[in-house]
């Protein structure tokens, strides 16, 4: 029997039921006596003034109950405190096509969009900028006035003595990568509902509830209060079901206060749902990013300096771009030992929408180019990829370069297992004579594990691998040719440094508990399908060694819970589990003093388990007669069995209720001292002694985690650090170019597996997703307009192509998490990308350094490779060799003649089009 | 956005369905499936003012045997289509095309008529209202130039439905009921290749029929789709091939394109090139060459029109050499009927 009760298993989320059945209330399924319905217009050019808005035309339409425009809410936001640069609605610029300029409720949606045509806006253009390196060099027409060259921030950090690092190199590799932009694509898109209170003493607009689909509530209560100039305290955020944020929702989208401002001013509650079109617009998704790396090693493969220097285009405002482009700095040089590391970065202005946080945030594209590179370089060296990456680990606890602290790292027995799993070995190498296997010899034992059949394995291959050119190899009967390329990554669990900049615990979990043994946990975390209700639960659930079924948990209500900061940075199971589980502990101290009277013991000698309150060394007395907990997890009908059973375990203590703890006192007294007590006695107990069970914790990082004094120091640090490595295992046709993955193994290290069947899905979603950025998933601009603004068109991968994922949970038991866990969420995403592009390499010998690689891509950098007759890409992009980012070919006119012209044309309103920079394609 | 308010007309038989279109003409719209339709009315690519719905037409469904052919309702969905043996074993091109049409929930609703008469596709021309309007619309809806061809005065929006390629190979007939009755014509000459007036089909006739001959039975054939997603996808290239053998040798041929024009259409000179010869490699190239020529495809959908192109040339040729294998270890029962027409 495991040492844990409920975590560890593989339990079902708390809401799975209502999700499954349709049963779950997202934030569009709600309703409201009187509710009108909210939308928004949008600009239709990049960059442009606003000389005057006329919504009278729209006012007068029938079913109108208000128009709002920026002058309702003239105040600045940002989810940054230094990047307050956002309007709900347009003030005086527009800076990108969708920008928000107006909004209209109305009594139904049809009317409402009628009014938006009746709403005049005059423009007056401006020169747009659309390409981040352009865009740097700008003198004028920024697209902020504060912000000159249209930089948001620029960071340039030098750790160790880089170029004293690449004069000791044997070998260095130097190349410009290219991942172009990618969003959340979540299911569910963006909505919000908002409706006012009367005020009792004016009769006016007073209190404030906001449903929405948040990963922040917090943060939208706050932003909320900031434009709507409203006390925090009259402002109550609830989140319901959200369905998939991805950090979409990391931070207040304007129709979150578009909705309020609407409904203050109609004086009737307002919801707004985004149209899919309207959440590309809303974006804050993975910024295009131009990598420009170089990386030293030696002939050992020991790297030994690495510099980068990293353009992201941010769009149009902030958001959390100068976190972002922290994150692909602090966590560059982190997830190995890298004695010098030189870091550029530089967040641009352009006039699309705006970039933010997107799983894996700031580290995905950078990890792809240097992952690629390393592969790159253990090519060159004639070594294994995964020996290289096995020389350059860590040696925890440790503080890295950059001054990242860690303590768990369980990244050498992932690259152990992935290599194990998928043969790694065999499917790399030649067939290997059995005599050369007795010639083995264990490389460098400093990783402070035991694995010397792993490490022999490795050694193996790195004989093996001494070959020649990948393309010769395995050409298949299909035409189609096979390789295995390998890559790790890493992610924190959560920033030891909040965004808001304060000291306050970043997790609070109150608990409530009932007499009849229901403990209530209201905690501020948001739910957004990861299963953090489910973690709060099963930990509280451990803690007092009580049935899951007894904890309910009430979240994301900023009435009822606890300040927590949001689902973000993967921060809540290390964050809010310890808060879940210091609060638990608080009750539990409560109780075990009341029950040791009771069992006649030490306070200290009274052990929680199996719903049970027992005496230590009274196990078997207490065990025998649950059979919710002696069950071995891991069956299907596990999880469904022992919640029937957990509910019937939950009968109440005879009488507690209606003749009072009294009697039940006496029958106790009776019976005389005991071994054993159920929990629902031992909390009556309690209660009885206190008069209410409460408890409450709370978390914030400790003070060695919070990293470096240089600038951008506090970005990057967290409490712990998650590990990956993955195995990509792909085909690729030379005639076609199309790529097919067969199967990846991913290996992830977080800490301890609460929930294993929660790991699983957030590692198999975590490759998946990376596997369209990897193949399939690109935004494609054309001046700034987006041509491919839906799921038809920005393709999600299907079914049909995802291959067999293989996870395998690394359990590395971090100190200071929750039961040793750490994150799951996002840490293998970044793996994904660069194992199947080395992968690619392994099968085809071609270096693909675009993201993501469409068959078109693959198929130019084969034939430049073979020098056959050159495939002519758009603005001839040689996916090996990228330069800049590829346009849509079309042709973007905004004027015509003729007399056919709609009447919502824009080149009708006869204004003068101002010469765009990047004006002359096509 | 939300639809545009329109009335629903509900016919239950042809004549009923001619009679609302001969009096509505121009301010109606016809749904069968809708998978097209619906999404495009919320783009206001279309504003009608009646929507006829042939759904309640029963005659319209189902697959009949008809002189050693087949007789396939145009409210027949993709997905009967798909399953159906007589189909999959008289004509494996077309089970291979509908197979391939966006997805299985989409096939439910989707039909072989709805997919014949799809509207032609453009990342110019499937956006919404606002989007096109911010580029100040093209030549195909509500404005007057082409961001695909500048300058031109040809909308070059791409024929993108699988089935159609698969029945010009097979020389389907199509018949089209109107206010002065039926008519057929052959597939071949239904299309325009204009993208902004596809079809020959007056505002006020029906496509009811699609009309399989005994000829092109047992023909083996093979539908190859170049999408990026495994699934749901349009094509950005498709290629339909059917081959007749005698013996070791080809006795007819046809090849046909689809996505990578304003129609779908058949490639010139395949039989010719094909005819009396054993396929090998080279013949399979020359063929894909002759594919590749008809290809126009331009910048109206993901990827490159060179690797469009280009991949015409590929799929056919790798096409080619698969329909001629499978008529090779697959011998196939022989259509009944008079089948000498040859």
């Amino acid at each position: 029997m495991s040492e844990f009760s409920t975590i560890g298993r593989p339990i079902a989320f708390v809401d799975a039921a209502e999700k499954t059945t349709g049963h779950g209330k997202y934030t569009d399924d709600l309703s409201m006596p009187g509710m009108l319905i909210g939308k928004v217009l949008h600009s239709p050019h990049p960059h442009a003034r606003i000389k005057s808005i006329d919504t009278s035309r729209a006012r007068a339409l029938p079913g109108v109950v208000a128009v709002v425009t920026g002058q309702d809410a003239p105040t600045t936001y940002g989810i940054l405190p230094i990047g307050h640069d956002e309007h709900a609605l347009a003030l005086d610029k527009v800076r990108y096509v969708g920008d928000n300029v107006a909004c209209v409720a109305a009594v139904d949606e049809a009317t409402a969009e009628k009014a938006l045509a009746l709403i005049d806006v005059e423009y007056e253009l401006l020169p747009a900028w659309f390409d981040p390196e352009q865009s740097m060099r700008a003198e004028n027409d920024f697209v902020h006035e504060n912000r000159p060259r249209n930089i948001e921030k620029e960071y340039h950090h030098t750790f160790g003595d880089p170029d004293k690092g690449f004069a000791e190199a044997d070998y260095v590799a130097e190349a410009r990568y290219i991942a172009n932009e990618v969003t959340h694509a979540a299911m569910e898109p963006h909505s919000t509902l908002a409706a006012f209170e009367l005020d009792p003493h004016t009769g006016k607009p007073g209190r404030l509830t906001v449903w929405s689909s948040t990963q922040v509530p917090y943060y939208l209560q706050h932003k909320l209060s900031l434009v709507l100039d409203i006390p925090m305290s009259r402002i109550r955020v609830i989140k319901p079901l959200v369905g998939g944020g991805f950090g979409g929702k990391s931070e207040v989208i304007p129709l979150e206060i578009t909705a309020a401002i609407a409904a203050r001013a109609a004086h009737a509650p307002v919801k707004i749902t985004y149209t899919r079109e309207e959440v590309f617009w809303a974006h804050r998704g993975r910024p295009r990013t131009i990598i420009d790396l170089k990386t030293g090693a030696k002939n050992d493969g020991r790297i030994v300096a690495a510099a980068a220097r990293v353009i992201q285009d941010g769009g149009g405002y902030c958001s959390y771009g100068p976190v972002t482009i922290l994150y692909s700095g602090a966590l560059l040089g982190a997830l190995y030992d890298i004695p010098n590391v030189r870091y550029d970065g530089y967040r641009v202005l352009t006039n699309k929408p705006a970039c933010g946080a997107m799983r894996g945030h700031g580290t995905v594209n950078v990890r792809f180019a240097f992952e690629s590179q390393l592969d790159e370089i253990a090519a060159a060296l004639k070594l294994d990829p995964a020996e290289v990456r096995c020389r350059n680990l860590l040696k925890p606890p440790c503080v890295t370069v950059n001054g990242l602290r860690v303590l768990s790292y369980g990244l050498p027995e992932c690259i152990d297992k992935v290599v194990a799993a998928s043969d790694w070995t065999e499917k790399r190498a030649r067939p290997v004579q059995a005599s050369e296997k007795l010639d083995l010899k264990p490389v460098s034992e400093g990783h402070g594990f035991s694995r010397a059949e792993e490490v022999s394995h490795l050694c193996h291959s790195e004989r093996a691998s001494a070959r020649e050119e990948p393309a010769g190899r395995n050409p298949a009967a299909d035409g189609r040719r096979r390789g295995v390329g390998i890559a790790c990554s890493h992610y924190v669990s959560g920033a030891a440094n909040s965004i808001i900049r304060s000291d306050m615990p970043h997790s609070t979990v109150n608990l409530k508990v009932d007499r009849d043994g229901g403990v209530v946990a209201y905690t501020g975390a948001a739910e957004i399908g990861q299963g953090s209700d489910t973690m709060t639960a099963q930990i509280v659930a451990e803690v007092l060694g009580c049935d899951l079924a007894r904890v309910k948990v009430v979240a994301a209500d900023t009435d009822l819970t606890p300040i927590d900061l949001g689902s973000y940075s993967s921060r809540v199971t290390f964050m809010n589990g310890n808060a879940s589980l210091r609060a638990a502990e608080d009750v539990k101290k409560k109780i075990a003093s009341a029950a040791a009277r009771r069992l006649d013991c030490a306070v200290a000698d009274v052990v929680f388990r199996g719903d049970k309150v027992f005496r230590q060394g009274a196990e078997n007395v207490a065990r025998a007669p649950s059979p919710a907990v002696d069950r071995p997890p891991g069956a299907a009908d596990d999880v469904a069995r022992s919640s029937s059973s957990a509910v019937k375990a939950q009968g109440r203590v005879e009488g507690q209720i209606l003749r009072g703890s009294v009697q039940q006192k006496r029958r106790n007294e009776d019976e005389g001292s005991r071994d054993w007590m159920s929990f629902e006695e031992a909390v009556v107990a309690a209660i009885d002694f206190s008069g209410a069970l409460t408890g409450t914790g709370s978390y914030a990082p400790p003070a060695e985690a919070r990293g470096g004094q240089f600038k951008g120091a506090g970005v990057g640090p967290s409490p712990a650090y998650s590990y990956s490595a993955q195995v990509a295992e792909v085909s690729v046709d030379e005639e076609t170019g199309e790529v097919t993955v067969h199967k990846i193994w991913a290996a992830h290290d977080c800490g301890r597996a609460l929930n294993p069947v929660a790991v699983e899905g957030q590692v198999i979603g975590s490759v998946w997703m990376g596997l369209g950025q990897a193949l399939e998933e690109e935004m494609i601009w054309k001046d700034g307009l987006l041509m491919n603004p839906g799921l038809l068109e920005y393709r999600s991968p299907s079914a049909a192509e995802s291959p067999e994922i293989e996870c395998m949970i690394v359990e590395s038991i971090d100190p200071e998490g929750p039961f040793g866990a750490k994150e799951a969420g996002e840490g293998s995403l970044a793996a994904t990308i660069p194992a199947i592009s080395n992968a690619i390499y392994d099968a085809v010998g071609v270096r693909l350094r675009e993201v993501p690689f469409t068959p078109e891509r693959v198929l130019a950098a084969l034939r430049a490779k073979k020098g056959e007759k050159k495939l002519n890409m758009t603005r001839d992009v040689d996916p090996t060799a990228p330069a800049t980012f590829p346009e849509h070919g079309g042709a973007l006119c905004f004027k015509g003649k003729g007399p056919a012209r709609h009447p919502l044309d824009v080149a009708r309103a006869d204004v003068a089009r101002a010469p765009s920079p990047a004006e002359g394609d096509d | 956005m939300s639809l545009p308010d329109f009335q629903l007309l509900r016919p239950r038989t042809v004549a009923e369905a001619t009679e609302l279109l001969a009096k509505h003409a121009a301010n109606a719209q016809i749904v069968a499936g809708g998978t097209d339709l619906i999404p495009s009315l919320r783009q206001r690519l279309f504003a009608p003012r009646f929507l006829i719905d042939l759904r309640a037409i029963v005659d319209l469904r189902g697959i009949r045997a008809r002189d050693g052919g087949l007789d396939i309702g145009a409210l027949t969905t993709l997905t009967t289509i798909e399953r159906s043996p007589e189909i999959a074993q008289k004509y494996p091109v077309l089970h291979q095309a509908a197979k391939t049409v966006a997805s299985p929930l989409l096939r439910n609703m989707g039909t072989i008529g709805g997919n014949i008469c799809l509207d032609t596709r453009c990342l110019w021309y499937n956006q919404s209202l606002q989007w096109r309007q911010s580029c100040g619309f093209c030549i195909k809806k509500d404005g007057d130039l082409c961001h695909v061809a500048p300058g031109g005065s040809k909308c070059w929006a791409a024929f993108s439905g699988d089935t159609p390629p698969a029945l010009l190979c097979l020389e389907a007939e199509i018949e089209i009921a109107g206010p002065q009755g039926t008519r057929r014509v052959p597939l071949s000459e239904f299309y325009t290749n204009v993208g902004d007036a596809r079809m020959k089909l007056q505002n006020n006739e029906l496509l009811t029929r699609v009309l399989l001959p005994v000829r092109t039975a047992g023909w083996s054939g093979v539908y190859r789709k170049l999408r990026i997603r495994g699934s749901i996808d349009y094509p950005l290239a498709g290629i339909a091939v059917v081959l007749k053998r005698s013996n070791r040798h080809v006795a007819d041929a046809r090849v046909a394109i689809t996505a990578v024009n304003p129609a779908p259409l058949l490639v010139k000179g395949v039989a010719r090139a094909l005819a009396g010869r054993e396929v090998n490699e080279e013949i399979a190239l020359q063929v894909g060459e002759l594919a590749a020529r008809t290809a126009k495809p331009l910048t109206t959908s993901a990827l490159t029109p060179e690797y469009r192109r280009e991949m015409i040339r590929v799929f056919t040729k790798r096409a080619v050499l698969e329909a001629a294998a499978i008529d090779q270890s697959l011998p196939r029962a022989q259509p009944r009927g008079p089948s000498t027409v040859d």
